[in-house]
């Protein structure tokens, strides 16, 4: 997030979708990749083009930074039917909701609205904890960033929360979706959309 | 697996240009064109059906768009669930203003694309949902919640549909949309595999010889897999299955729908459905308006599916009721 200060603007998610948008040209084919080993092999082209139309939105308008994540969720709706691009909506959309209306945010909120959205992620998509999904990396990020006071503390949390959740999921077997059907044969891989996370998380703090 | 295709992106929207072509009662709209709506437009003061799956499984979904079945459709890429947006795009070109029931398949992804659409449309349009859940071979009776939609659904299109026309309200065009799916049945026998576009190996493998009782429209798992029998030994075993899971409140008189997978000609449908009746009829069951064709499909796969509603007088009179798609049409 932008700015390393202590309150999340409208401005400071924009920077934050560009960063995002600017680091997918070097992962599409790696998140491809990983993901042709237990699913369709799209995770990162269907990304790239979620995160892309998202980074066309032109929050300049929006009210406050919970409008602001609304228009983002609805832009990323239109560029996907996959679950991962769902879910990333449906995240979007459950802190836009709580939030909207309030000019200032401040950056010690970001580890209960992380939860926020990691709990209707999980209502929407019917996973669980431990499933070895993007739950799990979420989780991760809102209970390092408990106490978190600024910005740039906050981005740097997440990244490194965001790969130790991968690194210790990445010998446990994924229990949900189209990877689950692999069983056992998925210890040992990193689960696409937790690797897509701690990318993400690592561009974004830069 | 040879297809009668260009390239394969371009596999849907190809078949939705030649679909409206053929039938200028239906038009595609949307910012992705993914939406089928009647091109009469949405009907002022009159509940909306919509409904919406994956390409692949034609007439479903798109298909049954017409008066007294579905005012939209969303359909996404081959066996992948529609879009948010064009989830969204035909609840609101559905919309007449009395609300909107989404009518779909229990699929996951098609269920989380339907929820998300309908909360971004909160406070805008009031909307309902009813899950197809028909596939006996998908979950026990105790878990019939779980189980998903094939072809039966078009059951529920048919009475939701008439009874949206007639002017119905969304909760009692919800409730009938709830009740013929209780009271439908459906099981499947594959005989040889399809292909998605573009994929280089066939969605599951069959022995020469093999047969797959119970599997899903998209290669889902079923009951058994031995070896092909005779039609009637088939005809027996579905019947049977589907009389054993009987719904509680079920009558004697059932709406009986023979189905191609796709390849299974009609010859073998006919045979099928032939078997199929006898056996109902030694069981003291009426049949009523028997459909036999190409309803809900796997592309080339080749099988067939039976589906059974049970009726009861509302919902018969509902089947009963006009209606007109390009696949199915019913004059008063």
């Amino acid at each position: 997030m932008s700015g390393g200060g202590g309150t999340i603007t409208t401005s400071g998610i924009a920077a934050t979708v560009q960063a995002a948008h600017a680091a997918m040209a070097g992962l599409e084919q790696s998140l491809n990749a990983a993901d042709a080993l237990l699913g369709d092999g799209d995770t990162g082209g269907m990304l790239a083009r979620v995160i892309g139309k998202m980074a066309e939105v032109d929050l300049s308008s929006a009210a406050d930074p919970g409008a602001a994540l609304m228009q983002l969720a609805r832009a990323a709706t239109l560029a996907t039917g996959s679950s991962l691009g769902t879910l990333l909506a449906t995240g979007l959309l459950a802190i836009g909701k709580r939030i909207k209306g309030q000019p200032d945010i401040e950056a010690g909120m970001l580890s209960g609205l992380i939860a926020e959205a990691r709990d209707a992620m999980m209502a929407r998509g019917g996973a669980s904890l431990g499933d070895k999904t993007v739950l799990d990396s979420l989780d991760a990020i809102a209970v390092a960033l408990e106490g978190t006071m600024t910005t740039a503390s906050a981005a740097s949390t997440a990244a490194d929360a965001a790969r130790e959740a991968l690194d210790c999921y990445r010998e446990k077997p994924n229990r949900i979706g189209r990877a689950r059907m692999f069983g056992d044969k998925t210890i040992g891989y990193d689960d696409p959309g937790m690797l897509a996370v701690a990318e993400l998380a690592k561009a974004i703090r830069g | 697996m040879k297809k009668l295709m260009n390239d394969p992106v371009d596999f849907v929207d190809e078949m939705l240009e030649g679909l409206t072509a053929a039938h200028p009662s239906l038009a595609r709209a949307g910012e992705t064109g993914r939406v089928i709506h009647r091109s009469s437009g949405a009907r002022h003061g009159k509940v909306g059906v919509v409904s919406g799956g994956g390409s692949g499984h034609l007439p479903l979904f798109t298909g049954y768009v017409g008066t007294g079945l579905l005012d939209t459709c969303s359909i996404g890429n081959v066996f992948e669930g529609p879009t948010v947006g064009s989830c969204m795009e035909a609840i609101q070109l559905a919309d007449g203003g009395r609300g909107v029931l989404r009518l779909y398949g229990n699929y996951g992804g098609d269920r989380m694309n339907f929820d998300m659409a309908g909360e971004m449309l909160e406070g805008e349009i009031e909307t309902t949902t009813v899950l197809g859940t028909d596939d006996i071979a998908s979950a026990g009776p105790d878990e019939r919640q779980k189980r998903r939609g094939v072809a039966g659904i078009i059951f529920a299109y048919k009475a939701a549909g008439a009874a949206a026309e007639q002017g119905l309200d969304l909760a009692a065009v919800t409730a009938i949309a709830q009740r013929t799916v209780d009271l439908t049945r459906t099981i499947g026998v594959a005989l040889s595999p399809c292909q998605v576009p573009g994929s280089d190996r066939p969605s599951f493998v069959l022995g020469e010889n093999e047969i797959e009782m119970g599997m899903g429209i998209h290669g889902e798992p079923g009951i058994w897999r031995d070896q092909l029998k005779p039609a009637d030994a088939i005809a027996d075993e579905m019947i049977d299955r589907l009389l054993a899971d009987r719904p509680p409140n079920g009558g004697n008189r059932v709406s009986l729908l023979v189905n191609s997978l796709g390849a299974t000609p009609l010859e073998e449908l006919y045979i099928l459905h032939r078997r199929a009746q006898h056996r109902l009829k030694d069981g003291g069951i009426d049949v009523v308006n028997p459909l036999v064709g190409h309803y809900a499909t796997s592309m080339e796969m080749a099988g067939a599916s039976i589906s059974l509603l049970f009726l009861d007088d509302e919902i018969e009179a509902l089947l009963a009721a006009p209606c007109d798609c390009p696949f199915w049409t019913v004059t008063a």
